[in-house]
């Protein structure tokens, strides 16, 4: 572990069709911490880490990794998209999706070799799906997929880990297993960035709460920022003139 | 911005796109002849006289062609709009190139080309065929595009066989099915022309009747259904109607092209219009441009086929859309762009000539066009042309190297430093944003506020008078007063 | 009509053409096969990535392209037809690209207007200067694979290796080949999960136009063959079938390998028996192929789901009768 901090951001603007969906976002995240993002919809949560993995054009501003900018440290960032982001009719076993994850490690040419294949294993096993890693990705329920996603990110070996609503649509029992992998992984010195959108559980989730609408209304430990305020402020719709504004904007200036 | 103007926008477009309707059909005129020259060059035939030929319709031929084409154009256009508004130019595609197994098998039903027995296969071929599409995307893991090609390719290979089987045949080689590849206008017959006409009428017919329906269906399906109307029912009629419009467009436009005029002609009306009625009769209009200025190339040019000829006519009808449609238009967007971009940089002159006027606690007579040029860090020259520019727009006067305000520049000068530091104000206060990130996005925003959205923030905002970097914010009374630096009455001090 | 379907002879369907005419048709069907190879592996990755109708816009472009080559270059060399070829492949992607990005004419009706208008071109071209260029309209369409000439023969090290066409073609095959398996990891995770392909540093943009630029030298050199259109059936027949029978890409391909070998040879028969096309006859062939294994996929076909059904159905029926 470097002593920089995993993520900082500064600044960041982001703009989907010349629409800004964040607004000037500085975050200095700490290593080694279980972090959910919260806001209401629209407020732009997973723009945030897309944005931070470069997946997404910045419009101003910059992000940098265990400071640095994304590509130097690719292999140091774990991804959990949402679930409803692929085709999971595609041709592909539960073990081949895990084994993309090691995919950054391997160069040009490399297959993923024995000692992948024990590692993705041993992360299958984690998640407790290790009897379905030979069937096709269709043929498994919700909570099964989420947790094939969250193999693969644990097969990543990050440092720092991103992940999109990893709890939507699953049950109970699978929301405490996979919260206990995340856990773990935090344990580990990990740092996690979860997005998420239950309140009640946020509370009992996360070390750390970035609350976020547009911009960051607040990020500290969770029993300082859990408040009936802040809330109050993050979902209150405090913001009308700034979205206001925003639709303005994009109005004026078409899309090219 | 001004709700004063917006009920005569209507107006004025609808306006604008008769104009350039009529632009349309008087470019694809005159450029008809001068293409045709070429074409006719080529093939070593007197252009001139084929033309007077076709315009005055002498012999029985050139009228079944235009009839054909103005039918044909007509009923493609029409459906297309559907097709295109439901995002399905896919399938008329596919619909296009499944139909030719059942032209061949009705070429076979009594070996020669019976409009009636043509039609009936080419429709069953049709519908068999978008069928299979939909059992296979049902019942396999296939994607719809997949299940669109593979449809479209097999029907396509069936129908080739066939044809090529029948050209084998004694009486096969004269039988001119080969022309249902590319189409040919000239080889229409009464008997087409009736059934052409009969197909057009009765699509026209069920469109007007069900227009509420298609356009609910169109709009969101499954609220449709909802609501209680027949969407699967009106799906299928549709598809019928496409078949029947693709199948009768066959003998003109050919099997491969066919569903570039249910399209083309749809896609260039959807540039020009927001409305789905007008869409639906610019496209009608647009097909029968296209159908008929294709049947004209192919008649001055006699070897070349038309379904092609038609094609590159619909799409330059799209071409000319793309390019001048008044609000979707590329060149609509430039001359947006570039006249935004150039009130901009006079709101951003003014702005200077504020802070330059401002920084000399609002004492001076005006603003020489070096203090300008030294704010804005440019060159005198620069300096110079900005002036100009605010001279041109009547926001100031120059006499000498000296710029001076006129009302209307002092009062817009005004409001954009208001709207730049109320901006500031807002981000910091409102939205909890360090004070040193707000500038960059108040450069932006001060030219958009609109005035109800300051009204707004000066609310939320108390009517605040001082920005976050300790500088004055501008108010209504100042701005509406004539009060300050124009060339008319001498600057006072402020208070 | 009874003149239609000729006579039916076994000999000559099924024995002659591997026999003593095997130095014309075997040759026919090994084009068909490298033909239907080198679309099929492409036409893998284009149905994954939901493009396949991208085949069908690039197949349709290509026609303007080559007959521009043929008009500059004066020949029918592989150089000048495969620059023609990339050239107007890009100029279709680039022109439904603008159209869907600065219009808001969506996508499949950018496709639509693109491929139709240059084919359109094309055809015109062809019957304009029919003259200079032995390319018939027709033969666009559906391609001769029967009389793409067996001479010269190309050898190599002592080894005669084919006609040139077929060389050249297979030369193609593989080089798809080896290009999946190269980059058979990039590939697969970018189809998958562009996301995940792009925050793993793989660049699924370049792979994107590396795949297009693939598609148009494939069918450009599938094109004196089978055509404009067909060469559509030869892109997604082989992987579609496949997809039927298996859930593994590595199966996906090597299946529609054996779809593409079956599909030609049968459609050889086919050809020799109906006295047909002969690349149409394939087509058919590979088609009726997909339809058995849709029917009678163990997995997925509809027998099976018939079967599943009345089972779960008989499971089902008496239910109502223990509650009561």
């Amino acid at each position: 572990m470097s002593a920089e901090s995993p993520l900082e951001i500064h600044d960041l603007t982001v703009a989907y069709h010349r629409k800004p969906v964040l607004w000037g976002v500085d975050l200095v995240v700490p290593a080694g911490q279980l972090i959910g993002i919260i806001g209401p919809n629209g407020a732009g949560k997973s723009t945030l880490i897309k944005a931070c993995m470069g997946l997404l054009p910045v419009q101003s501003g910059w992000v940098k990794l265990f400071g640095q900018p994304f590509n130097k440290v690719a292999t140091r960032v774990g991804y959990v998209p949402q679930r409803e982001s692929v085709d999971w009719d595609f041709p592909v076993s539960v073990m081949d999706v895990v084994l993309m994850g090691r995919y950054g490690r391997l160069g040009l040419l490399r297959r993923p070799g024995k000692a992948d294949r024990d590692l993705a294993r041993s992360c299958l096993e984690k998640v407790q799906l290790l009897p379905y890693a030979n069937r096709q990705i269709a043929n498994l329920s919700g909570g099964q997929q989420q947790r094939v996603f969250l193999a693969r990110a644990l097969a990543q070996q990050a440092d720092l880990y991103f992940m999109d609503e990893p709890f939507s649509g699953v049950d109970a029992a699978t929301e405490a297993a996979i919260i206990a992998v995340l856990r773990e992984l935090r344990d580990q010195g990990r740092t996690l960035l979860v997005v998420h959108h239950d309140l009640p559980t946020a509370r009992q989730y996360f070390d750390r709460l970035l609350l976020l609408n547009m911009n960051v209304v607040a990020f500290g430990p969770t029993a300082d920022v859990y408040t009936p305020e802040l809330l109050q402020r993050t979902y209150g719709g405090r913001l009308t003139i700034l979205s206001e504004v925003a639709q303005a904007l994009g109005a004026q200036e078409p899309p090219r | 911005m001004r709700p004063a103007i917006t009920p005569t926008v209507g107006w004025l477009e609808a306006r604008a796109w008769l104009g350039y309707l009529g632009v349309l059909i008087l470019g694809i005129a005159l450029a008809a002849p001068a293409q045709a020259a070429g074409i006719g060059d080529l093939v070593e035939i007197h252009w001139a006289e084929q033309a007077t030929r076709f315009f005055t319709f002498q012999d029985a031929t050139v009228r079944y062609a235009l009839l054909g084409s103005i039918f044909l154009g007509l009923s493609c256009g029409l459906l297309g709009s559907f097709i295109v508004v439901r995002k399905m130019a896919l399938v008329g595609d596919a619909l296009s190139h499944a139909v030719l197994p059942g032209v061949a098998l009705g070429f076979l039903w009594n070996m020669s080309k019976d409009p009636m027995a043509i039609f009936i296969g080419a429709m069953i071929a049709g519908l068999v065929g978008t069928a299979l599409v939909s059992a296979i995307t049902r019942t396999t893991r296939l994607k719809e595009d997949a299940a669109l090609g593979l449809v479209l390719a097999t029907f396509f290979a069936a129908g080739i066989c066939l044809v090529t089987m029948i050209q084998q045949l004694p009486t096969g080689n004269k039988s001119g099915i080969d022309k249902f590849l590319f189409g040919q206008a000239a080889a229409l017959g009464a008997d087409d022309i009736k059934l052409m006409g009969a197909v057009t009428a009765v699509a026209l017919l069920l469109v007007v009747a069900f227009y509420k329906e298609l356009l609910a269906t169109s709009f969101d399906p499954g609220f449709a259904r909802a609501s209680g109307l027949p969407a699967r029912w009106i799906h299928h009629g549709l598809m019928f109607l496409l078949a029947a419009a693709v199948v009768i467009a066959l003998q003109a436009v050919g099997v491969v092209l066919v569903s570039a005029m249910l399209v083309t002609p749809a896609a260039a009306a959807y540039l020009l219009t927001d409305r789905l009625h007008r869409l639906v009769t610019l496209a009608s209009l647009f097909g029968v441009a296209a159908g008929v200025s294709g049947a004209f190339l192919s008649f001055v040019g006699p070897s070349l086929p038309t379904g092609p000829l038609m094609v590159v006519g619909a799409s330059f009808v799209f071409a000319l859309a793309f390019m001048f449609a008044p609000r979707h238009g590329v060149i609509a967007r430039w001359w947006r762009r570039r006249t935004g971009a150039a009130r901009t940089r006079r709101e951003n002159t003014l702005k200077s000539m504020f802070h330059v006027w401002e920084a000399a606690a609002f004492r001076a007579e005006g603003v020489t066009l070096t203090e300008l040029a030294e704010k804005r860090r440019e060159t005198l020259e620069d300096a110079q042309r900005l002036g100009r520019a605010l001279v041109r727009h009547d926001l100031a006067t120059l006499s000498g190297d000296v710029l001076y305000f006129t009302p209307a520049g002092k009062q817009r000068a005004s409001e954009i430093v208001r709207n730049h530091r109320l901006w500031e104000l807002y981000l910091t206060n409102s939205a909890g944003i360090a004070p040193d990130h707000v500038h960059e996005d108040a450069e932006r925003i001060e030219h958009v506020l609109g005035e109800t959205v300051v009204r707004a923030l000066e609310r939320r905002l108390d009517y605040a008078r001082v920005d976050p970097h300790g500088r004055s914010i501008p108010t209504p009374r100042e701005i509406h007063g004539d009060a300050g630096l124009t060339d008319e009455s001498k600057p006072r001090r402020k208070s | 009509m009874t003149s239609l379907i000729p006579p039916y002879d076994a000999h000559a369907v099924w024995v002659a053409p591997w026999t003593e005419q095997l130095s014309l048709y075997g040759w026919i069907a090994a084009m068909g096969f490298a033909v239907a190879a080198a679309c099929g592996l492409v036409g893998n990755y284009l149905m994954l990535r939901r493009m396949a109708l991208m085949g069908d816009a690039v197949s349709h472009s290509v026609l303007p392209g080559l007959v521009v080559a043929f008009l500059v270059s004066g020949s029918r060399s592989t150089g000048p037809m495969f620059v023609g070829a990339l050239a107007a492949g890009a100029a279709a992607t680039l022109i439904i690209e603008t159209i869907h990005t600065r219009t808001r004419v969506k996508q499949d009706a950018a496709i639509g207007i693109a491929f139709s208008t240059l084919f359109a071109l094309g055809v015109i071209l062809t019957v304009a200067f029919a003259g200079q260029i032995d390319l018939d309209a027709e033969c666009v369409l559906y391609g001769e694979i029967s009389f793409v000439p067996l001479e010269p023969m190309v050898t190599l090290g002592g080894w005669t290796l084919g006609p040139e066409p077929f060389v050249r073609m297979a030369a193609v095959a593989v080089g798809v080949g080896v290009m999946i398996l190269v980059w058979y990891k990039e590939l697969l995770v970018s189809s998958f999960d562009p996301g995940l392909a792009r925050s793993l540093g793989i660049n699924p943009a370049l792979l994107h136009y590396g795949l297009m630029a693939t598609l148009s030298i494939v069918v450009v050199s599938a094109f004196e063959a089978v055509g404009a259109i067909l060469v559509i059936a030869m892109l997604i027949l082989p992987g579609s079938t496949a997809s039927m029978l298996t859930t593994r890409l590595p199966k996906v391909h090597l299946l529609s390998l054996l779809h593409a070998a079956l599909s030609s040879v049968l459609g050889v028969s086919l050809g020799i028996w109906l006295n047909c096309s002969m690349a149409a006859a394939m087509v058919v062939a590979g088609a009726v192929l997909f339809g058995l294994a849709w029917l009678a996929s163990p997995s997925q076909g509809l027998v099976a789901r018939w079967w599943h059904g009345r089972r779960r159905e008989s499971v089902e029926q008496p239910a109502p009768g223990v509650g009561v």
